[in-house]
């Protein structure tokens, strides 16, 4: 990995502003820290200076030999860290070890080499007094304060460039690491464009925010490989369910060409392949309006459906053909059933539903459509006696093609159910087959609009329920 | 009836074309969108059928365009295979009736025929009378020649709409989309039951029975020749 490329990481740019910050609030911490151990230390030599004063004044008030000017002189014979001086009026030096300077009151402070008295004296903070035309000034040396100033400031630079160097190469390594993380989820999509869907991120044991990350690519990346699977399955399948008819279409017409059909005869075949042109150009149509359906493009026109309405014409178009089968067809719908959808693909669902079972169950069988509310649903189910579907196809029915007889001679596309699917799901409904003992049980739980005519028992709010006859 | 014709395909538009001519019609054939907008307003017609999928301007753009136009010469809106959308929005555009290709032609003829009906048609109407046949629409009661016949709901919406196209040819797929409001096919015999319900109502025991089966493409009222 490039340094060049580390230093333009996110990462690197955050470390970047993490140093300055760390250098900033050292920056604060140092000043207060400074400040206040300055100003005790100068304090600590202000009430040095006074207690000193004070004992000057007292000594030579107590009769002491030579008065003021005597102690002073006493003192300053014997060094012991103060500077005294006692100077008249006219700015001679009448006692101690300093030179004269301006008698000025108050407390005084000066820095090596620039005292008042010239470059030879050293640093010194103290207190000056006028009395009686003299003046007394005492002092302490601030040697050891400019050390402590010295150490502080040293440390300070030490500790600030240390923690600088940390913060960046902290940042440094977090970026490293970071890069390292994102190049396996580059690299793994650079082998996905160029043509392996079977390549994951990897997903390490740390569980951190680039493992569940990697979990959601890796979630996508399974979406879309069974996505594309289905897609070439269902590409495969249209070839496959085109090619049958299509060729036997072929044959016919050439066997028309080469015999010397009566015309009678020839209108027949022609009716015959135009109803068969007609059967392979529905498979289209429905392919198309599944892909339409699943894009979602209809659910802005979604309005309240009366479902009951609905499926009272769905009965109606369905007994006739029951009827020529000797089926008995039983159609209880509870009225004021009211769903938000399109009304339409809705119509389709169940008579797609509904058709399966008059069509798939025997002669004499019994089919039944099923109606009611349900806990802020509506639940709407196709039952028939017939055959059924064994469990283990039961998901293998909604996938476009699929059809239990595999000779496909049976009439129908193999796409009713994967229509039906389409249109539940874009009716966020769910739809569940179950075993009926013997038959189909096949139901489908919409969520209820708000009630138009009757009362919702349950709380329209509640999301839609699991279908409860789950994965029989 | 002057028919234009307003399909980008060629071979289907000819072919349109002949039929309309040979069912009797005055029609005439453009290939793209703004050729048949300019020609559309430019003549008079009676009836216009669009394609939906049209080159340079989109054929609903086009009926919108008309409609904007303030022409009310009906249109019939071809759509595509597997147009979930296209049947609301044409209607919504402005189009009289729809059907999606590939179409029969018997289907077609039929629908021409029924909206050239439309434009003589009165909109109030609170009886049909066809034949000895007559029909109450705000009492919904039926006679056929002064004797009461009872019909279940259906039936009475079945036989409004083919008093309302008498002497026309009814099919199949306009009785599911007006009766019963079902815009697929649904592989079902439910019409044929209650065209033959209706006949045991109407025409059982009558010597001119009124409703017939026009062979290979649907149903039509007429009085026996």
């Amino acid at each position: 990995m490039r340094p060049g490329r580390l230093l333009r990481t996110s990462s690197f740019r955050l470390a970047l502003i993490y140093a300055a910050i760390t250098g900033a609030s050292f920056l604060v911490l140092f000043g207060v820290i400074f400040w206040s151990t300055a100003r005790f230390m100068r304090h600590q030599i202000d009430d040095s200076v006074a207690n000193e004063i004070d004992e000057i004044l007292a000594d030579s008030q107590a009769g002491n030999a030579g008065g003021l000017e005597g102690v002073v002189r006493g003192l300053a014979r014997h060094p012991s860290g103060f500077y005294y001086l006692l100077q008249s009026a006219d700015g001679v030096v009448m006692a101690g070890n300093m030179p004269s300077m301006d008698a000025r009151a108050g407390v005084r402070e000066w820095d090596e080499g620039h005292g008042p008295a010239g470059r030879s004296q050293p640093s010194v903070r103290g207190r000056g007094l006028e009395m009686q035309g003299r003046y007394l000034f005492v002092g302490w040396s601030t040697q050891q304060l400019h050390e402590m100033e010295h150490m502080v400031v040293g440390s300070f630079v030490w500790g600030l460039g240390a923690s600088i160097a940390l913060a960046l190469v902290g940042g440094f390594v977090a970026a490293g690491r970071l890069m390292r993380k994102i190049e396996a989820v580059s690299e793994t999509s650079r082998n996905i464009v160029q043509g392996d869907l079977t390549r994951r991120v990897p997903v390490t044991a740390a569980g951190d925010e680039f493992d569940h990350l990697a979990g959601s690519i890796n979630a996508m990346l399974n979406r879309i490989e069974s996505l594309m699977s289905d897609l070439h399955q269902v590409t495969t399948d249209i070839a496959h369910d085109m090619r049958t008819p299509l060729t036997r279409l072929r044959q016919r017409l050439e066997g028309a060409q080469r015999s010397s059909t009566g015309a009678e005869e020839l209108r027949g075949l022609l009716g015959r392949t135009i109803r068969e042109i007609d059967d392979i150009l529905g498979i289209f149509s429905a392919v198309l309006r599944i892909a339409q359906i699943e894009s979602g493009a209809r659910k802005p026109g979604f309005t309240a459906v009366d479902l009951s309405e609905l499926l009272g014409t769905v009965a109606e178009l369905y007994r006739p053909g029951a009827d020529e089968k000797h089926q008995t067809f039983r159609a209880e719908v509870a009225p004021g059933l009211t769903v938000r959808g399109d009304r339409g693909l809705l119509m389709q669902l169940f008579a797609n539903l509904t058709e399966n079972a008059v069509r798939h169950s025997p002669p004499g069988a019994h089919i039944a459509l099923h109606a009611a509310a349900r806990a802020g649903a509506v639940e709407v189910s196709v039952a028939d006696d017939g055959p059924g579907i064994p469990a283990a196809y039961r998901a293998k029915v909604l996938e476009r093609f699929f059809r239990l007889e595999r000779s496909r001679t049976t009439p129908g596309s193999g796409l009713g159910l994967s229509l039906a699917n389409a249109v539940v799901k874009l009716h966020e409904a769910a739809m569940a087959l179950a075993d009926h003992e013997p038959g189909l049980e096949v139901t489908v739980t919409l969520p209820a609009a708000q009630p138009l005519a009757v009362r919702s028992r349950g709380d329209p709010q509640a999301s839609p329920p699991v279908s409860p006859a789950g994965s029989g | 009836m002057r028919v234009l014709l307003i399909e980008d395909d060629t071979e289907t538009g000819d072919y349109v074309l002949h039929a309309l001519a040979e069912d009797g019609h005055e029609a005439a054939v453009v290939h793209n969108g703004r050729e048949g907008l300019q020609l559309a307003l430019g003549e008079r017609w009676d009836l216009l059928i669009v394609d939906r999928m049209l080159p340079e301007l989109d054929g609903i753009e086009l009926v919108e365009t008309v409609r904007r136009g303030g022409r009310s010469t009906a249109v019939l809106l071809l759509t595509t295979l597997g147009g979930v959308d296209d049947r609301v929005r044409g209607l919504n555009a402005g189009a009289d009736d729809y059907l999606v290709k590939p179409f029969a032609m018997s289907e077609l003829l039929a629908r021409v025929a029924a909206l050239g009906r439309r434009a003589t048609f009165t909109p109030v109407q609170t009886s049909l009378r066809f034949a000895d046949l007559e029909m109450d629409l705000l009492r919904r009661t039926v006679t056929r020649g002064g004797e009461q016949v009872e019909l279940l709901p259906r039936e009475f919406r079945l036989l409004e709409y083919l008093m309302k196209h008498a002497e026309q040819v009814v099919t199949r797929s306009m009785l599911l989309e007006h009766v019963w409001d079902v815009h697929f096919d649904p592989h079902t015999s439910v019409v044929e039951t209650h065209i033959s319900r209706l006949r045991g109502k109407i025409d059982r025991g009558n010597a001119n029975p009124l409703i017939h089966t026009v062979r290979g493409s649907g149903y039509s009222l007429r009085a026996a020749r």
